[in-house]
């Protein structure tokens, strides 16, 4: 058996690897592709891993999927960006628009444990408004769910997670206090807190799913800075090291290599399965219910080209909704140099953030932002000098030996959700023979002017703190969201508050792509909380007999 | 692996225990009849103690000192000069390993912080010399002041005080000044105030050893052993609040954290009894918990010990671990402290009123 | 004597069997370094071609070995490793660099008479500003938009193929691998024993001292 786990299949024959200790293995209780199961999950990672985990300890029998491989973080991943690229979903896709998003290490993981695996952990709640954004802030749509009720789910998955975070969080009702305690400030983080200081705004220490502790068998963060790139210390507390190993514990079968490439329905319209390529061939999963949680390409994509005659614009989408209103959100950054030095690639990147314009409604756009301090290693670094600051020769060279000295700030902007923005099938086909997702995406006046915002308000900061050389890099974007958004009416929306699709009923989406809104905060906690809170009314309907 | 890294730790535990029965066992030779090491770990018999503190006692009366009389204390009685000088290595000896435990933690962590101010050096100097002039009075068995000792006890407990305004300091000059995160990471607000504990203790040795015949043993003008209760006490709440306060940032996370923040309040309770009550001559109690605690100091450092290892690396990645990892000669602080509140309550019994 | 540069005497494979690194680091490093020279994907031609870039790129100094660029590149692209994304109009990665290579030294045949890789240093920088500035239309680049070649694959490969090496992370005091031993020292001007000291206020002799004693 190869060792190479993008090779060949690490679950299986009974046992699943041990992420906690090397070479070692935890058993893993499995089914039989003709047993249908009451749940087949696609995809592990901060949607598919925390519902599977949620519905097996709940007592359902849970098959989850993933196309990437099973690593084990404390022997696979290197410190090195170039090798950990494999954390990164690379099959082939097109992005265009008038403003193409960068797809592959920006947000798209291929792992079991998505691309929780190495996100940069940054665990924030939603600004309550935002659930009703466009009854209480005037923009957007009204998300189904209630924030008290979200509260309740945040608390869950915080704990879950063991997120540091400060004792004290300055904006927004009284939150539960983290679990662990916050990490030390590091000198980018030091900048941002002096520059907020300097500007008049709150700062505080980033709530982050890194250990600031022991927990268990995880060791806490050595602040090694290779965060993005994937933690081998075990102290990013990601899907895989987290919501697995319980899922698996309380009886769920993980199958990593399985890309599905299409849900079956059956003669009455309802799912029965997926068809699934691991090991060199096509397989199908027989299932009561299907959950597709791929992220806003991936089950945006799997709906369309799971299409039938019966659902000839493919799954769930008599609203003709799915791959619309995909969102990403703003990431400009300002950067300078200080006259210190900062080393900015010691400890997780965002160890400090404001959140002022979040919750200050006195601006001239909808929607808000957070800031953060970075930590950007060589290559990402280079590469942004010379894509975003346009050196290259002598000059580039010049830049990077300031390496040591730069500071930067970064925002997580809402960006308004727009029809055009969205997913749809192209003709090239990817290895498996499936058609490449094509991803376009434009700004809208709303979301530019939210830059521009962004932009002087961090130059001012930076400004503030001595930094000189200050420039802006004004064309990056992060996280995705949206594609198959939730709400309370059929014809609006691809599925319910309970992430239930409107047209199947044993068809559920439970991931990022059901946001109607984006908000202003990096999206993982919140797709962790919905998880969490469907797998609870997944177990409430089958108590009393709706599923 | 589990057992490999609990051995580690009691491994750990086990070598500061002897270096600190090394410093309890120097007195012995200088007085080989009084008390045979062994007897210092188990209960002796009330009519042997008794019989002991006969021996030692010779009464007199000196005037009742303000803090007497508002305690409604009579007036202290005097001990003998063997009794006193008894107390006073004892004292040195708690001196000595509160300086050991600032010497080798200021190292630590002045090192972690690069010295890059000078005055960075100041602690480990000050702690060193505390710790020779101890370890000089712990075997010094004449009575009376010791102007070197002395000295270098008072410049000790001056060092603590101007260090912790170094770090008070420190944090006010930090994004957000006295926030959590400075308390957590910027310079320990508690920790200066160890040295000048151990400063405290050694000048209490030096006034207890300090031969006035025919008067009471007495500490900056109080009476010695219930002063000394009552500083022992007192310092006990610091470290705890020291202790507390890192232990909070540790989360909790491992349940023997909890031991610290609960067992040693307790003795710095039953001390401040011992201070402020009226005088008793069992206090068994008292002696068996801040025995307890003595222990749960070195304890500590095993429990330390095995949170080294049980970072990333663990020992074999000891650069970091042991300057990121709890600190190893934290704990050390309960059992100084320990032992001066034991000086205590053998000055007290040997002269319920001292 | 050469630029002792802002981190002299600083090498980060001396941290190569400290508690820094960890076996899988060691078998990636090791393999980049080992990366043959002899393209496997590219023609000859070609890698010269894809030298004389990454010179005008990341121009290195003489006085090291140069990093192997364009080796790099060839063994990512043999390979087949990919990004997970293209704009429209970009053919996936090994037709982009087949075609706008090939486009590349057409147009400079077209302007100079001469291939790209012959020309002198100041021709192929004109020819590769106007590359990134999108003014490069000929038939060669079958539609494919030389900025989009130039910003999302060309530079990017290069500079990503540049900064994956040891030497570079020495060159800009990067502190490298770290694993198991990350950081303990965060602050401004804080720096590990185990880090890159900087040469500063022209005092070179100190920092060559501790990049000596890194580990």
């Amino acid at each position: 058996m190869s060792d190479d786990p993008r090779h060949a299949p690490r679950a299986g024959h009974g046992r699943a690897p041990d992420v906690f200790r090397p070479g070692a293995w935890v058993p893993m209780r499995e089914y039989g592709e003709d047993e249908a199961v009451d749940f087949v999950i696609v995809g592990t990672g901060a949607g598919g891993g925390t519902l599977a985990c949620k519905l097996a300890e709940h007592g359902f029998s849970v098959v989850a999927m993933d196309a990437g491989p099973y690593f084990r973080p404390l022997e696979d991943f290197a410190s090195d960006e170039a090798e950990q690229s494999k954390l990164y979903w690379t099959d082939d896709r097109i992005s265009t628009g008038e403003n193409p998003i960068q797809l592959g290490s920006n947000n798209s993981g291929k792992a079991v444990g998505g691309s929780t695996v190495h996100f940069a952990m940054v665990s924030l709640r939603f600004r309550p408004e935002w659930f009703k954004s466009r009854t209480l802030l005037g923009y957007g749509f009204d998300w189904p769910l209630d924030w008290q009720e979200m509260w309740h789910y945040y608390h869950e998955v915080e704990e879950a997670l063991k997120i540091a975070g400060p004792i004290t969080y300055p904006w927004g009702p009284p939150r539960p206090r983290y679990p662990y305690r916050a990490h030390p400030l590091n000198a980018a983080a030091m900048a941002l807190a002096k520059g907020c200081e300097a500007m008049g705004v709150a700062w505080t220490e980033t709530p982050i799913a890194t250990l600031s502790a022991p927990r268990g068998l995880a060791h806490p963060c050595v602040y090694r800075g290779f965060c993005v790139t994937g933690c081998s210390t075990n102290a990013k507390q990601s899907a895989l090291v987290t919501w697995i190993p319980r899922a698996i514990a309380a009886g769920a079968e993980i199958r990593d290599l399985a890309m599905v490439g299409r849900v079956e329905t059956g003669p009455d319209g309802l799912a029965t399965g997926v068809h699934y390529h691991r090991e060199g061939r096509w397989r199908f999963q027989k299932a009561r219910n299907v959950v597709v949680a791929g992220y806003s390409i991936e089950t945006p994509r799997l709906l369309l080209n799971s299409a039938t005659a019966r659902y000839p614009q493919g799954l769930a989408n008599s609203s003709g909704l799915v791959g619309k209103y995909l969102m990403v959100q703003a990431n400009q950054a300002v950067w300078g140099k200080m006259e210190a030095e900062v080393r900015s690639y010691k400890a997780p990147p965002s160890l400090a953030i404001t959140e002022h314009w979040n919750y200050d409604d006195n601006k001239d756009f909808f929607g808000g932002y957070c800031y953060m301090s970075q930590g950007p290693l060589p290559q990402l670094w280079a590469n942004t000098q010379i894509n975003a600051h346009g050196l290259w020769g002598e000059p580039l060279m010049q830049e990077m030996q300031d390496y040591n000295h730069q500071v930067g700030l970064k925002i997580v902007g809402e960006m308004l959700p727009q029809e055009r923005n969205g997913v749809t099938l192209a003709e090239d086909k990817d290895q498996y023979g499936l058609p490449v997702p094509r991803v376009s995406y434009s700004w809208c006046d709303n979301d530019k002017a939210l830059i521009a915002h962004s932009l002087g308000f961090m130059e001012k900061a930076l400004g503030a703190i001595d930094a000189t050389d200050i420039w802006r890099q004004e064309d990056d974007t992060c996280h995705l969201n949206g594609g198959a958004r939730m709400g309370g009416d059929p014809r609006t929306s691809v599925v319910d508050a309970d992430c239930r699709s409107w047209d199947i009923r044993n068809l559920w989406i439970c991931d990022g792509s059901v946001f109607p809104t984006v908000g202003g905060v990096n999206p993982s906690l919140t797709i962790q909380a919905i998880a969490c809170r469907t797998g609870d009314r997944i177990k409430q309907m089958a108590t009393r007999g709706e599923l | 692996m589990k057992t490999k890294q609990a051995g580690l730790g009691l491994l750990g535990s086990l070598a500061l225990g002897a270096i600190g029965i090394a410093l309890f066992g120097r007195e012995r030779e200088a007085f080989p009849p009084r008390r045979q090491l062994p007897d210092r770990l188990a209960l002796p018999l009330p009519d042997q103690r008794g019989a002991e503190r006969l021996r030692g006692l010779r009464r007199g009366d000196t005037p009742r000192s303000p803090f007497q009389r508002w305690l409604g204390l009579p007036s202290s009685p005097a001990v003998s000069r063997a009794a006193r000088v008894r107390a006073a290595r004892r004292l040195n000896r708690s001196a000595g390993l509160l300086a050991t435990s600032v010497l080798l933690d200021s190292a630590l962590e002045h090192y972690r912080g690069s010295f890059r101010n000078p005055a960075m050096y100041t602690p480990l100097g000050v702690s060193a010399l505390s710790l020779a002039a101890s370890l000089h009075g712990t075997g010094d068995p004449r009575s009376g002041r010791h102007p070197f000792r002395s000295a270098l006890y008072a410049a000790a407990a001056v060092t603590g005080i101007v260090g912790t305004g170094f770090h008070i300091y420190n944090i006010t000059r930090r994004p957000g000044g006295f926030v959590w995160q400075n308390l957590f990471y910027g310079a320990p607000l508690g920790a200066p105030m160890a040295i000048s504990l151990a400063g405290l203790m050694g000048s209490a040795a030096e006034h207890v050893r300090d031969d006035r015949p025919g008067t009471a043993p007495r500490v900056f003008g109080l009476p010695a052993g219930r002063m000394l209760a009552a500083m022992a006490g007192g310092g006990i709440l610091g470290t705890v609040g020291e202790a507390g306060l890192l232990h909070f940032r540790g989360a909790f996370h491992n349940p023997a954290m909890f031991l610290p923040v609960t067992m040693p309040p307790v003795a710095a309770a039953l001390l401040l009894n011992t201070a402020a009550a009226p005088a008793r001559r069992d206090r068994w109690l008292t002696r068996w918990w801040l025995r307890l605690t003595a222990l749960l100091g070195f304890a500590g450092v095993g429990f330390h010990a095995y949170g080294v290892q049980r970072n990333m690396g663990g020992w074999r990645n000891w650069s970091q671990n042991v300057l990121n990892g709890p600190p190893l000669p934290a704990p050390p602080s309960f059992t100084g402290l320990a032992l001066a509140g034991l000086a205590a309550l053998d000055l007290l019994e040997d002269e319920p009123d001292a | 004597m050469p630029d002792p540069g802002r981190y002299p005497g600083y090498d980060v494979l001396r941290k190569r069997h400290t508690p820094s690194w960890n076996d899988k680091t060691r078998q990636v490093v090791d393999a980049r370094l080992a990366v043959p020279r002899e393209p496997r994907f590219f023609t000859g031609q070609e890698m010269a071609m894809v030298t004389a870039i990454a010179d005008r790129l990341v121009p290195q100094p003489r006085s090291r070995p140069p990093v192997p660029v364009a080796a790099l590149i060839d063994d990512k692209l043999h390979k087949g490793h990919e990004d997970g994304f293209r704009g429209d109009g970009m053919p996936r990665e090994r037709e982009a660099w087949r075609r706008g290579l090939a486009a590349l030294d057409a147009e400079a045949r077209a302007r100079h008479g001469a291939g790209f890789a012959g020309l002198p240093g100041p021709q192929q920088d004109a020819l590769l500003k106007r590359m990134e500035q999108g003014g490069l239309s000929g038939p060669a680049w079958g539609g494919m938009p030389s900025k989009t070649f130039f910003k999302q694959r060309m530079a990017k490969d290069i500079v990503f193929a540049y900064y994956a090496h040891p030497t570079a992370w020495s060159e800009i005091g990067f502190g490298g691998p770290a694993s198991p031993r990350g950081y303990v020292r965060l602050g401004y001007d804080e720096r590990d024993p185990w880090e890159a000291a900087e040469a500063r206020d022209g005092d070179a002799g100190d920092a060559q001292r501790k990049n000596r004693n890194v580990g």
